[in-house]
């Protein structure tokens, strides 16, 4: 079963895996919004990102759209087959579609994330 | 490109609509945000042409004959929480316009737009989903019309700038690809005065916002303002504008 995953209203998802490291990706509703994606930049390995500070950019055929930490941290993985390959981003936004992982600099902002409730409530308040 | 941001800044802090209109001093090429730098190289029209970047997609843009706008609102605003709703908004007031006058003017929709090469170096030789074209009868007229205004969004967390060109008319020192006819050339003498369509495109726009635009002319931000000076400093670098 899937760890339980956070969510920043910015419409990431963080997942604090076994190892302590926090995985983070766009939301399926996100991806779906964006439509025909074309471009994606995303940070080096070891640069450091400030929760609610942009970390990323994705370039759809409509917009540029900055991707939000969820969390503070160091990244320590960048998922570099991504920009290549961005339909995994809708094919499995939660699984092989992940866009970095972060160490933490405190784990405990995670609690500050929207649940999977919480979340569910903003997406269907968007949608109106 | 600072000001821009500057203004989705106050859009963001304020809950408003604002928008600035401007020209360019010099005239100047903004790069879109994920081309790179080195196909400037190829293309001589733009020997020594100053050349910056925007924040947002797209291709390149020949800025001093064109009116350019920076639209920026709330991520709340209704025209704020799809890409497609804002162009619709402010590329359809524009439209309204040109149809009232007997231009026959269009939005590219998705259909055509995949029909188009996306990887044309100038922003005008592409189609995008809600260009605004003109259908004319001129021979070599890329597929979808001539382009007349064309537009990119940049979505921060809490606001959305949407940022654009109205090509008034061909630009006078831009030669090759780089040239393009603009509304004088396009609906002159038909359609009426660029200066007279910009008007009341904006007017329809106004409309469609529920109220008139309250005019303020002049520069919004000085030089000393430091939240201005740092974004300036960040998109005058080099740094930004050969990040690709």
């Amino acid at each position: 079963m899937d760890k339980p995953r956070r969510y920043a209203k910015s419409h990431e998802w963080a997942r604090l895996e076994d190892d302590g490291v926090v995985t983070v990706g766009i939301s399926a509703y996100a991806v779906e919004a964006l439509t025909d994606l074309v471009f994606m930049q995303l940070p080096e390995v070891g640069a450091t990102v400030t929760a609610g500070e942009s970390f990323g950019e994705i370039e759809s055929v409509k917009a540029v759209s900055d991707l939000y930490a969820p969390i503070s941290g160091e990244v320590v993985a960048v998922n570099a087959e991504l920009p290549g390959k961005l339909e995994t981003l809708g094919d499995d936004p939660y699984g092989s579609g992940w866009v970095i992982k972060i160490k933490p600099a405190d784990v405990g902002q995670l609690e500050t994330l929207l649940d999977q409730t919480a979340y569910d409530t903003l997406v269907g308040s968007e949608s109106h | 490109m600072a000001a821009d941001e500057a203004l989705a800044h106050a859009a963001e802090q304020s809950g408003r609509v604002l928008m600035r209109l401007y020209g360019w001093r010099p005239d100047t090429v903004s790069l879109g945000g994920f081309q790179a730098f080195a196909e400037t190289e190829q293309q001589p029209e733009l020997a020594g042409w100053p050349i910056v970047r925007r924040p947002s997609g797209g291709g390149a843009i020949v800025h001093g004959s064109d009116l350019t706008y920076c639209l920026a609102l709330p991520s709340t605003h209704p025209w704020g929480r799809r890409p497609e709703d804002l162009y619709a908004a402010v590329h359809g007031a524009l439209v309204e316009e040109l149809c009232h006058r007997g231009v026959a003017a269009s939005m590219v929709d998705a259909e055509v737009a995949a029909t188009v090469a996306d990887d044309s170096f100038f922003c005008f030789d592409r189609r995008a989903f809600g260009d605004v074209v003109i259908t004319a009868a001129t021979a070599g007229a890329v597929a979808g019309g001539c382009k007349v205004l064309g537009s990119a969004q940049r979505r921060l967390a809490g606001v959305v700038l949407q940022h654009g060109s109205l090509l008034l008319r061909r630009h006078p020192s831009m030669t090759g690809a780089g040239s393009h006819a603009g509304l004088a050339e396009i609906i002159g003498g038909t359609g009426g005065d660029p200066a007279a369509v910009v008007v009341h495109w904006l007017e329809r726009l106004a409309a469609r916002l529920g109220g008139p635009l309250a005019e303020r002319a002049g520069v919004s931000w000085t030089a000393d303002d430091p939240d201005l000076s740092r974004r300036v400093n960040r998109y005058a670098g080099a740094a930004w504008l050969r990040r690709r």
